[in-house]
């Protein structure tokens, strides 16, 4: 089939190209009608193909036309796009008339593009500007509040990691949730390349620069995503590279260099004396007048120091006898003002007959935390050639080495620096007398010895080449095109533990090598169709076929017993451990037509369909239909709108339905399996790994979208105004089983789920002027999500999914918030006190056990999500604001047993938080924490530790100054612009107890990861 | 007609194009490098040997005998309490568990289900040696037999005023009970001791004590036995063991040293690790010391164990210090978990005998002292009674696992004698922590699950 596919691939571009067609050339001026100044790079365009070119310094353009072309579109930001009869004329000179009329940008939307006027569906397209000039690692980090409905969290803030993306909620349980990535019209693989679980994580997006990106576009809706058919349902986000322009070669060269801290410091932590205080209130709650201990709470600190540390250990009698030194574990795994730098140069350009973009680039940026860092350097080449007047090849190709010097996170780990911040205790010393690192002498590795000796390395090299040929065919609008798309992968993991102090020190030394190389194929082949009918009727045919396969190989070992401190390759170790490596593939085939019809820009109507087969479903079930219909009516080309053109310069009505999917399931779970992969005595074993279900296959999502599209006063005030409803049927769902079984659970087509909410989009020209201009804008998205319907067992009762704190249920949001009700601080006797059923009365408890789990309310997604933008320029000086709101949910503060604990986790074995300074000491004392006690007391999660998660942060503001014409044609070049840009410089936090970073992983809870970060960077951009 | 005439072009360019480049269901078929079917995927005796081997293998997991089985017997008594050095432990010494805190319940279940598949196979029609193959299915009984007496005596009611054991699986993925509910513990004794059996009768003679044994089955009969208080039956496969010659007495010159070394002459049934399989810092030796601080270590021994050794005894040996911390330093020795656990051995069931013996008015006492004259104490004299034995059994069975077992079928309270241990108060027998919690995982999967009271 590949092989077929490859061979139909290069008949394309090979045989075909004996046939061509007679073209004419068209040359013209493009200028401003305001001005009369002649305008370079205007984009021209023959109508319905993507035959075009771009105006020159002088405003000139020259394209070479297929005979049959009707239409020369001439584009340009900030101004109208103007439709041009060609009518036989071979000079055709255009004026531009500013945006005040009208935009109407052309939309990417991953296998078409659309004029924004004719989009029937919801996507939101971010480009050019907004993504200029944001060093960021992952380019999916510039969309958070730029878009309504989506909500980004960041899992981690060191550099590179994975972002979490939702795009109108959780649209799935136990399957996948993140939205599909399309890069340049091909369907690529993202999330996290890392190796492992217990560092850093890695993301596969993390290897594009930003800087070479043209466009965003997030498609939200059924119309635009039915197209991606099975993949569709949790949104597609669409990234299109640069391309050059032909005319001038275009040279730009940008510098920026910063500085980060976490944005937000976090809790405080116990200092020595706060902790020997709270530790002398534990001997005295717990033992007074027991064991020696004074019954006077005055007395127990001297008795203590005298006699009582022979029975309760003599840590802190030596601390004291010491000279209570502090030991600031948070100054030590803290990397100040941690330096970012990015550099990059491009060139675009071209002739008539091809254009070109061309770029490298450098980023650095270390982590906030010591011992870490991420570096990538990137480079790609885009290449459009005509071949000839009929057949145009493309190319794109990009080539990135990223390495990050990760650490170890996304759990408590006792060698992570940010644990250490949380967990060792103030009377450790990080330095010895001498000023050298303490190494053995810590509860705790000591992370600068860890930072210094261990390493958590990944390195992603990724190449992605995407070639095509299209051949614009004798038929009038008829053009068949070709896409082959290879996507290469190769990562390395490295670790290395220590064998002097850490995790390596049990076996002298650890090493672990793991390496993944991944490619991903794809085939596409296209026939497109564009007919124009008398009396305004435009059809526009597309019928796709696609083939995709991934294959991934992974290899790894790891040994211990190194023969030297300071060799850290497994060459070095002398006992080897494991040995493993394995091999999965997948692939997905599909057949596509959409139809997209336009009656003179009025009504438009979308049909869109989809089969599509997926490896991961029994042969009888592997193939499904998708679909969708769209409808938009621009109500402003109506006669009867037109006395009201002054105020309503746009109106667009559009309404979508269609049905996607989703198979974000592990491979090969419809076949009941045997697993090799375990041994016992010396030799392979097996045993029973996947239960099997023969009828699995596509989890469905049926969606409604309404919406308004609104241009008022020229277009000065425009927005939108849109509802959803999507419904997730016959749900991939992760169905628990009895644990009898020898499995925990099944993957099963069942349940429903539902999100619904309104998306708003605003955007204000408060003053619009040559130069002088001021907008703000504003996006708001709600999400409500409920449980519609989950498996049964066979008595016919629910299977619900629930842990500690959250739980699956009908009638309630997808894994909404459900624990113990804690009831305060008893202030008589300074227990804990919990609701033993809130929902029945109000009597209490002290015995957690007793405590029902109950409906917290809200879950760990944001109901309401908002983004807000500003700006400002006046004389080439600019600036722009952007915020970001999330709210309505909740967050969890993760490792309270530890850091919170009301007994010796935090007052001798690890350490506490301040706020524990707030406790109860005496009858009568109204508390937030109760008696400090010398015990050790389990895992209590309950309702003190969930906290309001509404938060808003100023997301980037960005201060710059773009030289003028005068300045930059004396130093000889283009263009020169100097900007001070500050990220999350400012965060408001609802719940005062939430002092942890309220961005925080997908599932709700604080963790021990890297914070978001705070930054300053200067940039400078120059063009030539 | 123009019209009619491009779409006809069309057509037949896209039909070219779509016939060339068609893709069928069958070029969708995954690889399956890793993996067989389980229907069609065991065709040999070799595949059945590698299903029981991983039975064992799941045996070994941290969560089963690699640590936490071990573990929570040994804390929830008068041997251990948890020093809290990493968190671990604490609740389950303390008895604050709940339906949240995790047990063996899956692994064991885990155990079961490549027991059932080896059960279920039809030998005869299988490549290879069929009386081999009948072996492998007599251990699967015995795995079986074992896993289910585990899960009972840690989550059955017997001593909690209740008379639910657990559901006893007997068929891997039956699809007509998926959702089973509990046996009762009489059942549950029965399926056990019927397992065994077929177990004994199955299996042939001799093997290395890494894999269950005719003997292993008789030595877990015996436990079984002593443990529901058959006292005859328990005579009688102790005798069984007893008579096989296949075993004897460590030696007390060697009491201490063969912890170092994996199949001694005492091992009935030992799961095997290696420097290759381990459980790693999941493993016992990390949770059991620090090793200098490297490792959990939160598994200490409380102070007062040293008094429970009279002078000479060997087996106090096991004892040591790390700084001002006893622990066990003598059983599973090697700090990075490379040493085989022992499941069951000799010593266990000549002290099967000798209570067996108490109760039914036998020569306890020559039963006892094939252990005792060994240990380098007095030889115990008739009438033993049932608190030496219980005493022997602490001091010879310390940190493997058998303490809080031992305390709670002989309906003694967990006694609070220490400052060190996690609990406040004496443990009185029968309250409802001594049968631990069905795991929410199992209650909200299935409704015929009945939880235990108290949670």
């Amino acid at each position: 089939m590949r092989r077929l596919a490859l061979i139909a691939s290069l008949i394309l571009f090979v045989g075909l190209n004996a046939m061509f067609a007679q073209t004419t050339t068209i040359t013209g001026a493009v200028t401003d009608s305001e001005s009369g100044e002649p305008m370079p790079g205007v984009s021209v365009v023959v109508r319905g193909t993507t035959i075009g070119t771009v105006t020159n310094v002088d405003g000139n353009y020259s394209l070479s036309v297929p005979n049959d072309a009707t239409n020369l579109l001439f584009s340009f930001v900030g101004m109208t796009t103007q439709d041009i009869v060609i009518a036989g004329n071979t000079t055709i000179n255009v004026a531009l008339v500013s945006e005040a009329i009208g935009v109407d940008e052309v939309v990417v939307m991953g296998y078409t593009t659309a004029r924004k006027s004719e989009v029937t569906g919801s996507s939101v397209q971010v480009g050019g500007e907004t993504l200029a000039n944001m060093p960021v690692a992952s380019v999916d980090q510039a969309l958070q509040g730029r878009v309504a409905g989506v909500s980004i969290s960041q899992a981690s803030g060191t550099p590179g990691s994975a972002q979490n993306v939702r795009i109108r909620g959780r649209s799935s349980i136990t399957a996948g949730n993140e939205p599909l990535y399309v890069i340049n019209g091909v369907p690529m693989v993202s999330g996290d390349a890392s190796a492992t679980t217990s560092g850093s994580s890695m993301s596969v997006l993390a290897s594009l620069n930003s800087s070479d990106i043209e466009t965003i576009t997030v498609l939200k809706d059924a119309s635009a995503t039915a197209a991606y058919g099975a993949r569709g349902a949790n949104g597609v986000i669409v990234i299109t590279t640069k391309s050059g322009k032909s005319g001038k070669a275009n040279i730009n060269f940008s510098a920026n260099y910063g500085f980060s801290n976490d944005a937000i410091d976090g809790p405080s932590v116990l200092k020595g004396v706060e902790a020997e205080e709270l530790y002398y209130d534990a001997i005295y709650n717990t033992y007074q007048g027991n064991y020696g201990v004074p019954t006077d709470r005055s007395l127990v600190q001297d008795w203590y120091l005298t006699e009582g540390y022979n029975v309760f250990g003599d840590t802190y009698k030596n601390w004291v006898d010491d000279g209570r030194k502090e030991g600031n574990w948070e100054d030590v795994i803290t990397n100040d003002n941690a330096p970012m730098q990015e550099y990059n140069l491009s060139a675009s350009g071209g002739s008539d007959k091809m254009t070109y973009y061309t770029s490298v680039g450098y980023f650095n940026q270390e982590a906030t935390v010591i011992g870490s860092e991420f570096e990538r350097i990137s480079g790609s080449l885009n290449l459009s050639a005509e071949l000839t007047d009929k057949l145009t090849f493309s190319t794109n190709n990009s080539a990135s080495h990223s390495y990050q010097d990760g650490l170890l996170e996304t759990s408590a780990y006792f060698s992570s620096p940010r644990a250490v911040k949380y967990f060792m205790p103030s009377v450790d010393q990080p330095y010895l007398e001498d000023g050298s690192i303490n190494i053995q002498n810590t509860s705790l590795p000591n992370p600068l010895w860890i930072a210094q000796e261990d390493i958590d390395d990944s390195k992603l090299t990724r190449i992605i080449s995407t070639n095509s040929l299209r051949w614009a065919t004798p038929v009038k609008g008829l053009s068949l095109s070709t896409k082959l798309s290879i996507d290469y992968q190769v990562y390395n993991y490295k670790r290395y533990r220590n064998p002097i102090r850490g995790d390596g020190d049990g076996t002298n030394g650890y090493g672990w090598q793991a390496n993944r190389n991944r490619a991903n194929y794809v085939f596409q082949n296209v026939a497109n169709y564009v007919m124009q009918l008398d009396g305004g009727h435009d059809f526009d045919f597309n019928l796709i076929q696609e083939y995709q396969k991934n294959r991934l190989y992974y290899l790894e070992a790891d040994a211990d017993n190194f023969s030297d401190v300071g060799l850290t390759n497994l060459n070095s170790a002398g006992n080897p451990t494991t040995a493993n490596s394995w091999f999965t593939d997948w692939s997905v085939a599909s057949y596509l037509g959409m139809v997209h019809y336009s009656y003179q820009g009025k009504y438009i109507v979308d049909a869109t369909y989809r089969r599509e087969g997926s490896s991961r479903f029994a042969p009888d079930n592997r193939w499904g239909n998708f679909w969708a219909l769209g409808g938009a009516w621009n109500l402003h080309h109506e006669s009867f709108m037109s006395n009201l053109s002054s105020v309503v310069s746009s109106l667009k009505l559009r309404g979508s339905y269609g049905v996607t999917g989703n198979a974000e399931i592990a491979l090969n779970q419809f076949e009941p399996l045997l697993n090799f992969d375990s041994d016992y005595a010396g030799e392979g074993a097996s045993y029973p790994g996947v239960f099997g279900n023969e009828d699995l296959s596509w989890e469905t999502s049926y969606s409604l979208d309404l919406g308004i599209d609104f241009g008022l006063f020229n277009n000065k005030v425009t927005g939108a105004l849109g509802y959803y409803r999507r419904e997730t049927k016959d749900m991939l769902l992760g169905v628990p089983l009895s644990l009898t079984t020898g499995h925990t659970d099944q993957d099963i087509n069942v349940g429903r789920m539902e999100n619904k909410g309104f998306e708003m989009e605003l955007n204000v020209d408060i003053i619009r002027s040559s130069d002088f201009n001021l907008s703000i804008g504003g996006n708001l998205g709600t999400n409500d999500n409920e449980v519609l319907e989950l498996a049964k067992d066979l008595n016919g009762e629910e299977i619900n999914i629930t842990s500690t704190i959250d739980r699956v249920e009908t009638g309630h949001p997808v894994y909404g918030w459900y624990m113990p009700t804690w009831a305060g601080v008893d202030p008589d006797t300074g227990d804990e006190t919990w609701f033993i059923d809130p929902t029945v009365d109000e009597t209490t408890t002290t015995n957690f056990n007793e405590a029902e789990q109950v409906w917290q309310g809200g879950s760990a997604i944001p109901k309401i999500t908002a983004g807000m933008n500003l700006h400002v320029d006046f004389k080439g000086v600019f600036l722009d604001a952007t915020g970001y709101y999330a709210g309505g949910h909740k967050v969890y503060e993760g490792w309270h047993r530890y850091t919170n604990g009301t007994d010796l986790f935090s007052v001798s074995w690890y350490q506490g938080i301040d706020v524990l300074m707030d406790r109860w000491q005496q009858p009568g004392d109204e508390a937030r924490f109760g008696k400090i006690e010398y015990t050790a007391r389990p895992w209590q999660r309950h309702s003190k530790f969930l906290y309001d998660g509404d938060y808003f942060r100023l997301r980037d503001m960005t201060i710059g100054y773009d030289f003028n014409s005068r300045v930059t044609d004396a130093i000889g070049i283009g263009a020169l612009r100097v900007y001070v840009r500050g990220t999350n410089l400012y965060t408001w936090v609802k719940d005062e107890n939430l002092k942890y970073d309220p961005e925080v992983d997908t599932d709700g809870e604080t963790g021990m990861a890297t914070p978001p970060i705070k930054s300053f960077i200067f940039g400078v951009n120059l063009k030539f | 007609m123009r019209v009619l005439n491009i779409l006809n072009r069309i057509a037949v360019v896209a039909v070219f194009m779509f016939a060339i480049n068609a893709c069928t269901t069958d070029d969708l078929d995954p690889s399956l490098e890793q993996n067989k079917r389980i229907d069609g995927g065991i065709t040999s005796v070799d595949n059945v040997y590698a299903i029981i081997k991983g039975g064992y293998s799941r045996m070994t997991s941290s969560g089963y005998y690699g640590r936490d089985y071990i573990i929570n017997n040994e804390v929830r008594s008068d041997n251990c309490f948890s020093n809290g050095n990493s968190g671990r432990f604490t609740t389950q010494a303390s008895f604050k568990y709940n339906e949240n805190t995790g047990f063996f319940w899956d692994d064991a279940y885990r155990v079961i289900a490549n027991a059932n598949l080896v059960i279920e196979q039809d030998i005869p029609s299988l490549e290879g040696d069929e009386a081999y193959g009948y072996h492998l299915q007599g251990q699967a009984y015995a795995m079986r037999a074992l896993a289910h007496f585990d899960l009972v005596k840690q989550f059955g009611q017997q001593h909690v005023g209740g008379t639910l054991g657990v559901p006893y699986v007997m068929k891997y993925k039956d699809e007509e009970n998926l959702t089973p509910a509990r046996n009762t513990v009489t059942e549950c004794m029965n399926f056990i001791f019927d397992d065994l059996d077929q177990a004994y009768n199955l299996m042939s003679a001799g093997g290395s004590p890494e894999f269950l044994s005719k003997m292993a089955a008789k030595a877990i009969e015996s436990n079984v036995a002593v443990y529901f208080e058959e006292w005859d039956r328990a005579i009688a496969a102790a005798q069984m063991v007893i008579d096989s010659d296949d075993y004897s007495v460590i030696p007390a010159a060697d009491y201490v040293k063969h912890w170092g070394s994996d199949g001694s002459a005492n091992s009935i049934f030992e799961l095997a690790f290696s420097s290759t399989d381990n459980a790693g810092i999941d493993g016992l030796a990390y949770i059991y010391r620090t090793t200098g601080g490297g490792s959990y270590g939160d598994v200490q021994v409380l102070d007062v164990v040293e008094d429970i050794y009279d002078a000479g005894d060997v087996r106090a040996g096991i004892l040591g210090w790390e700084g001002d911390m006893l622990r066990n330093i003598g059983k599973f020795p090697n700090n990075q978990g490379y040493d085989n656990v022992i499941v069951v051995r000799y010593e266990e069931v000549i002290m099967n005998l000798a209570e067996a013996l108490v109760e039914t008015g036998g020569d306890a006492a020559t039963a006892l002292n094939m252990i005792i004259n060994e240990r380098g104490i007095a030889a115990y004299v008739n009438p033993v009674t049932k608190d030496d034995i219980l005493l022997e059994r602490q001091r010879e069975f310390i940190f493997e696992g058998h303490r809080y077992e031992d305390l709670v079928r002989m309906g003694k309270d967990i006694e609070k004698i220490s400052i060190q241990q996690n609990f406040s108060e004496t443990i009185p027998y029968g309250d409802p922590i001594m049968a631990w919690a069905i795991p929410k995982a199992e209650t909200d999967a299935n409704s015929n699950m009945v939880q235990n009271d108290g949670y």
